[in-house]
């Protein structure tokens, strides 16, 4: 086996890596074999002619005045510095570089290390355009989203604009159909009037809850003006006003200790309305309604009713408004009636909650806090 | 937020009057570190970093105020009327040679004299006027700023560059100097280099020494000459250096065509 070289002075030719001495003007002074031929010029023609920044290409010039050079200059030595060799009528070539700043009386030399970037060049050409290519992405998924927030609540505002100014009107209707039924009508006629003051209220009660709904979503929530109230005999006198309702189905109401609480009544009997309303569409034709009203750790309103289950998954699903449940048949309500129900508990403090298995049927319970 | 936390503002030396130092595109305060501490004998000595650069107060950027070099001589103004005493010597190099200039016009009568380091009204070609640069050559430089700020990790990077062989150097120079966050770089660069005031040039009147190199491919000779052509109170000083930082590479040239200026305006 021949000898290997082992003396320290291998020649700059034989080394694997791009090696150039210049000026502190970057005049070059010295440049191996590799570096003069990535160059793509004869020693010849580079040394004392040319300055290791003219062979840059624009941008990397630039970078080298305002960045490296000043840097050079006041750190000593730079590592890892990525630039582009520009060659005539030939793609440049990616190099990263080392350089070191030495002086030798008085004189100032940079000593530059220099290798070929190409694979890390394509990677970071990649990773670049993949970059770009994520930021438009994103900026088209944040306009898109901002497109249906905006529709969303212009709809929203729309319900609100549009149920409120649907009052006036269907009060004019409302109360011309009641000065007619003071006068002599035939009972065909009676009635129809009956007929169209039903529908009146009905619509009355839709709008209402429209202008809840946009309420609690627009204003931050539903208002509610706090009183002390005893609960028992408000649900009981509610219970009794919408038996005459739900005429035919039993409706009974359970006391549990004390009713005194702080609430608003108001919004408590069209809690009640809209929990009962509902357990007599949904729950085993027939069969009775039981409102229990009371006082434990906190204030509580429950309303339960035999007949199917809810199936788990869509029992958080139903507090949403636009949802109903499949056998709805009432026409009363567009899906709104627990989106309200929530709200209500919410405005008081308190929260709304249904357990429903098929043994023990279903049961909506509205607790909040006595205060 | 402070002026002295935004700006990074760095008081010493005493005198009648105080030298404002500016550093350009691509470094920080750092930069003035072998001019600037001879005037501190004789002149109250301001150094600061521009915001986005060095040590200035990150959260104080913003791409729509310094979209323009207006929202940074805004705080020019700032400074100078905060930590100036006596007459006010603004040095600029590069960018910020035409940063003090607008300052200057924003506040007339605040400037005692503009000392312009390696200035260019325009860096790019437009009809006649020779700026240097073409379209085509500042979007080559953002190209070869994404590719040395690709390593880096989101916000703050490190020096630059890394610095081999130098244990002698403090840790805080090698951390601060040229330390920026990539996209505020990107911005600046585009500011900076399609930056065009040459329509403002004819309104100063504040004494000005433009110190050109005489060989600057930043800011080349033919630029220093027509900027001593449009500024009627200017002197043009050549000095012999190659490259664009001459009070980094000719610290020795650069002071002398300063003090000589300095002492012919009596300041």
């Amino acid at each position: 086996m021949a000898a290997l070289p082992t003396d320290s002075n291998t020649p700059l030719d034989e080394v694997a890596c791009g090696l150039m001495r210049t000026a502190e003007d970057g005049t070059i002074l010295r440049i191996n074999r590799i570096f003069s031929e990535w160059v793509g010029q004869p020693p010849g023609a580079l040394l004392q002619r040319r300055r290791f920044q003219d062979l840059l290409t624009m941008g990397g010039r630039i970078f080298h005045q305002t960045h490296w050079a000043p840097l050079l200059r006041m750190q000593g030595s730079i590592s890892e510095v990525k630039l582009e060799l520009a060659r005539d009528e030939a793609p440049p070539i990616p190099i990263v570089i080392n350089a070191i700043r030495h002086e030798k009386e008085g004189v100032a030399y940079h000593e530059i290390a220099a290798f070929v970037a190409r694979d890390r060049d394509k990677y970071e050409r990649e990773l670049v355009l993949s970059r770009k290519r994520l930021e438009e992405l994103v900026t088209e998924a944040t306009r898109l989203q901002e497109e249906a927030k905006d529709r969303a609540l212009f709809a929203e505002q729309m319900i609100g604009i549009v149920s409120h100014d649907l009052r006036n009107p269907l009060s004019g209707i409302a109360m011309g159909a009641a000065l007619l039924t003071r006068g002599q009508l035939s009972e065909g006629q009676q009635r129809t009037l009956n007929r169209i003051l039903r529908s009146a209220d009905r619509a009355h009660a839709l709008i209402a809850d429209l202008l809840d709904l946009t309420q609690a979503r627009l204003g931050g929530g539903l208002s509610v003006s706090l009183q002390s109230v005893d609960l028992h005999h408000t649900i009981s006198e509610a219970l009794d006003e919408l038996s005459l309702v739900h005429q035919g189905r039993p409706l009974h109401h359970k006391t549990v200790g004390s009713g005194e609480c702080t609430a608003d009544r108001n919004r408590l009997v069209q809690l009640l309305g809209n929990l009962v309303s509902n357990a007599v569409a949904y729950g085993t034709p027939g069969r009775p309604v039981t409102v229990t009203s009371g006082m434990g750790s906190q204030c509580f309103i429950a309303v339960h009713n035999e007949g199917v289950a809810i199936p788990p998954e869509k029992q958080e699903l139903i507090f949403k408004p636009m949802t109903r449940g499949a056998q709805n048949s009432a026409g009363r309500s567009v899906g709104l009636g627990l989106f309200i129900v929530r709200e209500i508990a919410k405005a008081h403090g308190g929260e709304a909650r249904v357990d429903s298995t098929a043994d023990g049927g279903t049961t909506f319970t509205v607790a909040f806090p006595r205060r | 937020m402070s002026v002295r936390t935004r700006n990074n503002v760095q008081v010493s030396g005493s005198g009648l009057a105080t030298m404002f130092f500016a550093h350009g595109f691509g470094c920080d305060q750092n930069m003035w570190r072998l001019l600037a501490p001879a005037y501190s004998t004789r002149y109250r000595t301001v150094s600061f970093d521009l915001v986005g650069s060095g040590g200035s107060d990150l959260s104080a950027w913003s791409p729509t105020k310094y979209a323009t070099l207006q929202g940074y001589a805004s705080d020019v103004v700032e400074i100078v009327r905060e930590f100036g005493e006596g007459p006010a010597i603004f040095v600029g190099h590069s960018v910020s040679a035409m940063i003090g200039l607008l300052a200057d016009l924003e506040a007339p009568g605040l400037f005692g004299a503009q000392i312009m380091i390696g200035p260019s009204p325009c860096y790019i070609n437009d009809g006649d006027y020779v700026g240097g640069f073409t379209r085509k050559d500042i979007d080559s430089l953002l190209e070869a700023l994404d590719s040395n700020y690709l390593g880096w990790a989101s916000n703050m990077a490190p020096a630059i560059m890394g610095a081999p062989g130098q244990p002698a150097l403090g840790d805080e120079l090698t951390n601060s100097f040229c330390r920026t966050d990539p996209e505020i770089a990107k911005h600046f660069a585009r500011v900076t280099f399609l930056s065009d005031v040459r329509s403002e040039l004819p309104r100063l009147a504040t004494p000005t020494l433009i110190l050109q190199c005489d060989d600057d491919m930043i800011a080349p000779i033919t630029v220093g000459e027509y900027l001593h052509r449009a500024l009627a109170q200017s002197t043009l000083t050549i000095v012999n250096n190659v490259g664009h930082c001459p009070h980094l590479s000719a610290p020795s040239a650069s002071g002398a065509a300063i003090d000589r200026f300095l002492m012919e305006q009596g300041l």
